[in-house]
């Protein structure tokens, strides 16, 4: 039981998952809720051409990422200018064109080997700095989410009206994007380009069916992350299968559980009464 | 003046490129394809169908690594992989809005993490990640051009049929809704076209960038007309014209076809929405498209014959024993670069075409590189095909390593040199000196290799490597393989936490004092594994490939002396270990 | 009930984007006011407190408010699928009051749950918002917009889909807060009720009238706004305006 963690490389890959797990499970409660699962997707999509351009040239990918995701969102903006096109069309415009970039970039013949890694993520191969910068960016989100947090439930909860209890939905927007970048940020690392969504949103919508307000509901998020990424390197470790497919397959897995265990007590419950509990006070 | 001469080039080699049958069936199945993904591309824009698309495709990649493992067709595979997609979505996305997108992202990396774990660990066959992710043109054959027409037929006829009622029903559900509940029939028609759509472009570009034949030519003509007819005539146009330069592209930058598609198509929205905001001015679309032609013609790479024969060579080791035995009387095409990893390589048009042209093609055998015998398929002359493999005394079971072994390497030079005087008997006499020569450097080699390896005692020379790729030369000179990162004879393989783990234990326990991360390998996971451990992960091996120009392991004799010194400098912990072993 | 008006409106016209879809809206309202605000779906209501909020910009014209503001809008608005509980939406309406580092301490939750309390939902406040009633919950609303400490208040239909007993209670809510001095302003297709407040003020794309009921509420004014759909209802010879479709939102 304990024996894969006498390891040291299994040992960071478990702080990587932990970390990983606190800022996708606490911000994928809001990317549920406004949702943005598309954007999270589009998003890493996007990354994608910064960091082999940063992998190529030899800056840290962190940096390559962040101009990456500049560029990424200034084009999506002006895609979305366009009148003709819905949002969901302009971005895949954009993310199709850069995502083409990037490949082309890290597939042709000339770039070094392992780009292939920022694909599918190696979370075994993380190093110390690797999780220190984790660890700085997983706070970011944390300390960003805890100051909006009011913010956050007033423009998700009626956009209309939040303007009126001193909301700012324009604010909210482009906070939410910022942080989903830094936790992609984080994440790629560990699962790659392609798997890192899994983080992003399968603990949310697993704790959305178990919660019933939201703080408990990022709490659990977060848990059930945490405890998915565990698992997932368990499966690694004695079924030998790819580490970070493995975590976030089991993060997929575990909310289609908790879906299917949902709708099983949905159909054992007696039917509820057509009107609404007795309510005259 | 520039501008010219770059587009001079490709021009020249545009009748070349066109005429390999290969590059011709790309062709064709792009512009079958361009009917249906553009009728289709309008439905998808009009709808708000593009994530859905995108997905369906992506989630069709489990389904072609099943289909690769098991050896049925591979369209089968992705559209019960994307049929499964659909079907799912539709069942688990709540009746209220937000489900659709939280459970289609989520199915999707499900799939996704899927194709991964099936691709690395359960069927360790040669399916390339990359082509069924990025599309390949060598991967094209008569049964996609066949359901290509046929998707695309079906398109318009259901177009014809129902295409008003989808009108309508684009303006009373979204995409959302409809998709969630039970839809109706018509909708639901448009859902399976599009998944079959999809399925049918997957060797063309790939499971992840089907976007950019279904929804990039589709938004750029929406830009400039809202009107149907001419919105879904246009788009086919521009999907066969965008399909058509694309492949072009990718066989000029050796790029996969999807990928070269999806940068063009965004290159020529970017331009087209430049052109609309400028009050469509014709000069600026010109001169997007010439751009555009430049930056592509002018990378291309240009090809050269003089009148010597030609040998395509695929490894860089083979290409080095090519170039020793037949010098300047032979030119060598030698398809894998330093440092290209051969075990998954995807041959690129470029290959074969050098393929076409030769008269002797060398290939390593032993499944190494598998993708040698499409090449020559493709390339459809009748060069004689010399699988060294079946040459070499020594072997391995199933390791393709063998040119690690001296002796191995000698009689491949040998078989080499019997080929080329077969190939070219006028100049017999160089070969014959040519090979002699290198044969005595080979011996000299080994043998002060074996001199430098006796003096070391045996329980140091312990290896441990990236992958399993030196198997043969353990054998010759005594070394003991401890175990590799990646335990596999194929690089495809993604490390699993397990296997880490037990060669650290190994490693702890054996005393190993060095790990070797190999030149053509991304070299993380074995620092890793070094720091880890306490050994040291300062030598890199040449394992699959020579190393680059300039580098110590350029040439054959050269990789093998850098070997030497590195293991036994690692082994020893002394610098100057075998320092006097030169090629 | 003298004093500074409340609410101040001057010629204003508002759109979104192309020709305003309002004009021509003068009106005051002292505090302690109430003013139904009636009209068609489309005829301007929503514009007219979208930019009594400040969510729109008027176009043409000004639209000052005294104090602060708070509305209550429809419920189905709302996320009925957030998980927050009945206190958890009475609590949002201390955000314009708390410093952006600050959470809602302990006085704010005593606060809301006065909030709560003064609506008559004292021991729901755990209850989950979409669980509850629709009269329920749009009792909830109006406790945050009570624990904003909101001057004028800005209501959006709020008997709709409500039974008798809860309309009775919302009714003498509304009154007692009124009575504290804050300006309530009601969209309603509801004419009785609107006979029963302080004021009226009627919009169709432009403001047709605004005075006391007993003068605007006139036959020819009803028809100006309704464009034609006045009935009298058999039984006691009420007059009443039958809306053609609920959601303009």
């Amino acid at each position: 039981m304990f024996e894969p963690w006498a390891d040291p490389t299994m040992r960071r890959a478990l702080v990587e998952v932990v970390l990983l797990g606190l800022a996708g499970g606490a911000l994928g409660c809001w990317i549920v809720f406004y949702g943005l699962s598309y954007s999270a997707e589009s998003l890493a999509h996007s990354l994608f051409p910064g960091l082999v351009v940063a992998a190529l040239v030899g800056v840290p990918l962190l940096l390559g990422g962040a101009v990456g995701i500049v560029l990424a969102a200034v084009a999506v903006a002006a895609a979305a200018r366009a009148p003709e096109l819905g949002r969901d069309t302009s971005v895949a415009v954009v993310v199709t064109t850069l995502f083409g970039l990037g490949v082309v970039l890290a597939l042709s013949p000339e770039s070094p080997p392992g780009i292939q890694g920022l694909l599918f993520g190696d979370i075994l191969g993380v190093s110390d700095t690797d999780l220190v910068l984790a660890a700085i960016l997983v706070l970011v989100v944390l300390a960003g989410l805890r100051v909006l947090h009011g913010q956050l439930l007033v423009v998700g909860f009626d956009r209309a009206s939040a303007r009126a209890f001193g909301g700012r939905p324009a604010l909210v927007d482009t906070a939410l994007l910022v942080l989903i970048a830094v936790a992609i940020l984080v994440s790629v690392q560990a699962l790659g380009n392609l798997l890192v969504v899994a983080v992003l949103v399968a603990p949310a919508a697993t704790a959305r069916l178990l919660a019933r307000r939201v703080v408990p509901m990022m709490a659990v998020a977060c848990a059930v992350a945490v405890v998915a990424g565990v698992g997932g390197l368990y499966l690694s470790y004695y079924a030998s299968t790819a580490a970070g497919a493995s975590v976030a397959g089991l993060m997929v897995v575990l909310f289609l559980v908790g879906l299917a265990g949902r709708r099983i007590r949905l159909r054992r419950r007696p039917p509820l009464p057509a009107a609404p509990p007795p309510a005259a006070r | 003046m520039q501008a010219t001469v770059a587009l001079a080039t490709p021009l020249a080699a545009i009748g070349d490129v066109f005429s390999l049958p290969f590059v011709q069936r790309g062709v064709v199945e792009v512009l079958l394809l361009a009917v249906g993904a553009g009728l289709l591309g309008t439905w998808i824009v009009l709808r708000g169908l593009a994530f859905y698309s995108h997905a369906v495709g992506t989630a069709a990649f489990p389904g072609l690594v099943v289909a690769d493992g098991l050896g049925f067709a591979a369209p089968i595979g992705a559209f019960a992989a994307a049929a499964l997609f659909a079907a799912a979505v539709g069942r688990l996305a709540d009746s209220r809005r937000r489900g659709y997108d939280v459970v289609t992202a989520l199915i999707l990396v499900g799939a996704l993490a899927l194709g991964v774990i099936l691709a690395s660990d359960v069927f360790h066959s040669a399916a390339n990640v990359e082509t069924l992710l990025f599309g390949s043109l060598l991967v094209i054959d008569a049964g996609d051009l066949a359901l290509a027409g046929a998707t695309s037929a079906l398109a318009v006829l259901a177009t014809l049929a129902l295409g008003r009622t989808w009108l309508a029903s684009g303006f009373d559900a979204d995409a959302t809704r409809a998709i969630g509940m039970r839809s109706r029939a018509p909708d639901l028609i448009l859902f399976a076209l599009i998944a079959l759509a999809t399925v049918a472009a997957l060797s063309a570009v790939g499971a992840l960038l089907v976007s950019a034949l279904f929804v990039v030519p589709a938004a750029t003509v929406r830009l400039w007309t809202r009107r149907m007819l001419p919105w879904q005539i246009a788009t086919v146009v521009l999907v066969a014209v965008e399909g058509v330069v694309g492949l072009w592209i990718s066989v000029e930058w050796n790029a996969p076809p999807g990928a070269a598609i999806a940068l063009l198509a965004g290159g020529v929205f970017a331009v087209a929405a430049l052109a609309v905001t400028r009050a469509r001015r014709p000069a600026v679309l010109v001169g997007g498209i010439v751009a555009l032609a430049v930056v592509a013609g002018g990378c291309g790479a240009a090809g050269s014959s003089d009148g010597k024969p030609e040998v395509v060579a695929t490894t860089t080791q083979i290409g080095d024993f090519a170039r020793a035995v037949g010098g300047d009387a032979i030119d060598v095409h030698q398809i894998l670069q330093p440092n290209t990893d051969p075990h998954d390589y995807e041959p690129r048009p470029a290959d074969v075409q050098a393929a076409a042209g030769a008269r002797l093609v060398l290939v390593n055998g032993d499944d190494l590189d598998v993708w040698a015998k499409k090449v020559v398929e493709e390339a459809g002359g009748h060069p004689a095909v010399l699988d060294l493999g079946t040459k070499v005394p020594v072997k391995r079971g199933s390791d393709p390593h063998w040119w690690h072994d001296p002796v191995n390497a000698q009689a491949a030079v040998s078989a080499v040199h019997d080929a080329l005087v077969r190939a070219d008997p006028g100049h017999r006499a160089t070969f014959a000196r040519n090979a002699a020569a290198y044969l005595r450097r080979v011996r000299a080699l080994d043998a002060a290799i074996r001199a430098c390896f006796t003096r070391i005692p045996a329980s140091d020379r312990k290896l441990v490597t990236d992958h399993d790729a030196f198997g043969y030369f353990a054998r010759r000179y005594g070394i003991d393989v401890v175990g590799a990162v990646i335990p596999s004879q194929t690089t495809q393989a993604q490390a699993s936490a397990g296997d880490v783990a037990r060669l650290d234990a190994l490693i702890k326990r054996e005393d190993v004092r060095a790990v070797f991360p190999e030149s053509s390998l991304s070299p993380k996971l074995a620092q890793a594994i070094a720091r880890d451990t306490g050994a040291t992960a300062r030598y890199t091996l040449y394992g699959d490939t020579l190393g680059p120009r300039g580098s110590a392991g350029a040439t054959y004799l050269g990789m093998e002396a850098a070997n030497a010194r590195a293991m036994a400098q690692a082994f020893t912990g002394r610098p100057d270990a075998c320092e006097g072993v030169r090629p | 009930m003298t004093g500074d008006p409340a609410v101040q409106v001057t010629r204003l016209a508002a759109g979104y984007g192309g020709p305003p879809v309002l004009v021509d809206v003068t009106f005051a309202a002292r505090p302690g006011e109430r003013v139904a605000v009636l009209g068609p779906n489309g005829g301007g209501k929503s514009t007219l407190f979208r930019v009594l909020l400040g969510d729109l910009p008027a176009a043409r014209g000004t639209a000052e408010l005294l104090g602060r503001r708070g509305t209550v809008p429809q419920t189905e608005r709302s996320r009925l699928d957030f998980p927050v509980s009945a206190l958890d939406v009475a609590l949002m309406g201390t955000l314009s009051r708390l410093p952006w580092w600050k959470r809602p301490g302990r006085d704010e939750h005593r606060r809301a749950r006065d909030a709560l309390a003064v609506v008559g939902l004292g021991d729901l406040a755990g209850a989950s918002f979409g669980e509850l009633s629709g009269g329920q919950r749009q009792r909830v609303l109006v406790a945050r917009a009570l624990v904003q400490e909101a001057d004028v208040l800005l209501l959006d239909e709020p008997f709709s889909g409500v039974d008798e007993p809860t309309a009775r209670q919302l009714e003498a809510l509304f009154d007692r807060l009124a009575a504290e001095g804050r300006t309530l302003l009601m969209a309603t297709h509801d004419l009785e009720q609107a006979r029963a407040w302080d004021r009226v003020l009627c919009l169709n794309r432009r403001q047709i009238a605004f005075g006391p009921p007993d003068a605007v509420l006139t036959r020819e004014v009803l028809e100006a706004t309704y464009g034609g759909a006045v009935v009298t209802l058999p039984e006691g010879g009420e007059e009443a305006v039958l809306p053609a479709h609920h959601h303009e939102h």
